[in-house]
């Protein structure tokens, strides 16, 4: 391999990619904005607060008492409805997702359940059904109160409770697990659509067949082409990353693992381009056999929510997609400081790279048949 | 005086005849009377020789799309490979440039043979493939130096960008580049190692007029600076207007090949003269009388075909004596449309669209 003929392919790519609003756009821009956007959207995850509206009908002292528990409770923000408005109505002109009814004779109910045990008092919860995140957990949130009160007025007491203890060290936020799972996601994109530029436009223009005709090598040019996909992996992660540090103080842990499932990964996804680019030869329909391959792999591989947020038959789907490893891998080695987990995904991750890199190289032809 | 044994392929008989180089004689066999041609090939020292192909052949399945060529370009000649869409230009150019790998023959650029030596080949040639388009975000120049740094011999851009007239687009990126602007580039990539042999596989094709007249002068430039060119093209007029030797393929086997004169001479009609809208109906017949191929092309035209130059003024001689008035007259020599329709009986404008 001449050195030369390497840097010469090498500078080439660079010019034509400083050059190229596209790549320019998902290399740098479209990461970013993911980072900002969906790091502004999660911004507020961690200590999530909802809001419940509550019309108190019988304002009795044990109605009161209810109201303030509801207050007391962090994450519950509490509006009263005046008392001589409808409620269905009032819910209806505010377009509210929940309301509390506390009915007439609530207290007295309560008083009377003390000597007859079998009376009982509800109230009334309004929700929309479409809501169905919010509404459960304000659901939740009411019923566990409810549960509290009613263990006080019957004299009931605690016997088994929980300690709540989060697997990963606690500063760690949404942003966190998301910017890695961005990493692999955007590094895979340029990888993909790279390999098929190269595989499909330049066989269309025929760059391939005068470059065969000239000394460089094919194992030169596939080896100056991947140096440079690995130039825009670790320039895109180190865009990712610096992002995630000024706009959300995240706390990345750069280390061998992080590096190597990088370089993996750019192995991997580059030799998925090139079969994609040998068994498609349009150009058009490539990017269209690469999106349809590439974007449910982006949803579930657990670049954007856990894994453990889908249904069971999508998590065992996700196993046998390399971008899971990739997202997994680099998660152990950045976020959860997990190296022996790091390890695991990161040589999977190799084996992937291995045979899709491989078979890609052997498909991937300059003479015509 | 070339003698040469053959061998009948009726009856085996081996006969011997003799001829000039170039020629081709006619024989009959002595034993079973069997009619022939032999061909004189014309002799050449090999060092003489650019490019030799020897019963080239490619087949995709039951297509034989190039059946068993052989010929030579000699160097410092425009050789043009002409022919209709499909008859196995590309596929010919292609095997020589080792791009498509040939079922069957021999090809030997330089000297080498380019199975075993197409590598040291390569710093020799330059290559201006069919409807090649560069990397689009790079400007003239940084392509012709991108490309120049793949050799090791390189030849100079500057002198490069000024003999292709790129001067004032250098700084230009391909991709806005007009297409004669493009094909001008391409030529010129294909010059960057200063090569001894220029492939161009339809440089024009695509092109307006004046763009196609402009990539003819490049052609014609390369040609003074001594460069070998192998040129294929399906138009005539490029083939007649650039080429020292011309190669006429057809459903993939050459029916017919040498200079421009010697295809007009060998299957062309020879000159018409045509007389353009006769005041007499009885010209054609008295022209006829006369001695004369007088055909009547109906309003009074008239085709005559001349053998010699003198004869036109015959023919007009005659018809002031007839007091025959005519409207204008113009004389059309045959053309290797002509002869491509009478080797094929179609017309190369017309199987090319």
């Amino acid at each position: 391999m001449k050195p030369r003929i390497i840097i010469t392919d090498f500078i080439a790519s660079m010019k034509g990619w400083i050059r190229s609003r596209g790549t320019i756009f998902w290399s740098i821009v479209f990461p970013v904005m993911l980072i900002l956007i969906f790091g502004a959207i999660f911004s507020g995850t961690d200590n999530p607060t909802y809001t419940i509206y509550v019309q108190d009908l019988d304002e009795s002292s044990w109605s009161q008492n209810y109201v303030d528990t509801l207050k007391n409770i962090s994450v519950l923000e509490v509006e009263n409805i005046p008392k001589e408005i409808n409620i269905i109505e009032y819910i209806k002109e505010k377009d509210l997702r929940g309301a509390l009814l506390i009915p007439k004779g609530f207290g007295s109910k309560v008083e009377q359940s003390f000597y007859s045990p079998n009376i009982t008092v509800n109230l009334s919860f309004y929700f929309d059904p479409s809501d169905q995140g919010s509404t459960a957990v304000v659901r939740s949130i009411i019923g566990s109160s409810l549960q509290e009160s009613n263990l006080f007025l019957t004299g009931g007491r605690h016997v088994i409770g929980m300690d709540q203890v989060s697997t990963i060290t606690s500063k760690f936020k949404y942003i966190d697990f998301f910017i890695p799972g961005m990493i692999g996601f955007t590094i895979m994109q340029l990888c993909i659509y790279g390999s098929i530029e190269r595989n499909t436009k330049f066989r269309k223009d025929g760059i391939l067949r005068k470059l065969q005709t000239t000394p460089i090598t094919r194992t030169e040019w596939i080896f100056a082409k991947m140096l440079f996909m690995l130039f825009l992996s670790f320039f895109s992660t180190a865009i990712a990353v610096i992002v995630g540090i000024l706009a959300w103080s995240v706390v990345i842990n750069i280390n061998i693992w992080m590096i190597a499932i990088i370089i993996a990964n750019s192995f991997l996804f580059s030799g998925l381009g090139m079969i994609i680019g040998r068994f498609v030869k349009e150009e058009e329909t490539a990017d269209t056999a690469a999106g349809a391959i590439s974007f449910p792999m982006m949803f579930l591989a657990g670049t954007f929510f856990p894994l453990q947020q889908m249904p069971q038959f999508l998590q065992d789907f996700a196993r046998i997609l390399p971008l899971y490893y990739v997202n997994e891998g680099l998660r152990n080695s950045m976020i959860n400081l997990d190296y022996g987990k790091a390890t695991y995904f990161t040589s999977i991750v190799f084996v992937f790279a291995c045979v899709f890199f491989i078979a890609g190289v052997l498909l991937t032809k300059w003479k015509e048949d | 005086m070339i003698e040469k044994s053959v061998q009948c392929p009726k009856c085996q008989t081996v006969l011997v005849c003799s001829g000039e180089s170039g020629e081709v004689v006619k024989v009959k066999c002595s034993s079973c009377g069997m009619l022939g041609k032999v061909t004189f090939k014309t002799s050449i020292y090999p060092e003489e020789v650019a490019i030799e192909v020897s019963n080239l052949k490619k087949v995709y399945g039951d297509l034989v799309a190039v059946d068993s060529i052989s010929f030579y370009v000699k160097k410092g000649e425009v050789f043009a490979f002409l022919g209709p869409n499909g008859a196995g230009k590309t596929t010919t150019v292609e095997m020589i440039e080792s791009i498509r790998v040939p079922t069957a023959g021999l090809i030997k650029i330089l000297g080498k043979d380019t199975k075993t030596s197409f590598n040291e080949v390569k710093e020799k040639i330059g290559i201006l493939p069919q409807e090649f388009h560069s990397y689009e975000r790079l400007t003239v120049r940084e392509t012709l130096m991108y490309f120049s740094k793949l050799y090791e011999k390189r030849a100079d851009i500057d002198q490069i960008i000024q003999m292709m007239d790129l001067s004032e687009h250098q700084k230009m990126l391909y991709r806005n580049l007009s297409g004669g602007l493009k094909q001008r580039v391409g030529v010129a990539i294909s010059l960057v190692n200063d090569p001894e042999i220029v492939f161009l596989d339809e440089p024009t094709t695509g092109l307006d007029p004046k763009a196609r007249r402009e990539v003819w002068d490049v052609i014609a430039g390369l040609k003074k600076r001594g460069k070998t060119v192998f040129l294929t093209t399906h138009y005539m007029e490029e083939a007649e207007h650039l080429a020292d030797h011309i190669a006429i393929i057809h459903k993939g086997k050459i029916i017919a090949e040498g200079s421009l004169e010697e295809l007009v001479q060998k299957y062309g009609t020879g000159a018409v003269l045509h007389i353009k809208k006769c005041t007499n109906n009885d010209a054609t017949e008295i022209l006829k009388e006369s001695g004369f191929l007088a055909i009547s092309e109906g309003n009074g035209d008239i085709s005559i075909k001349i053998d010699y130059k003198e004869r036109v003024l015959e023919i007009l001689a005659k018809l002031r004596h007839a007091c025959i008035e005519y409207e204008s007259i113009d004389i059309r020599r045959s053309n290797l449309e002509e002869v491509f329709l009478n080797l094929t009986g179609a017309k190369l404008s017309e199987e090319t669209t």
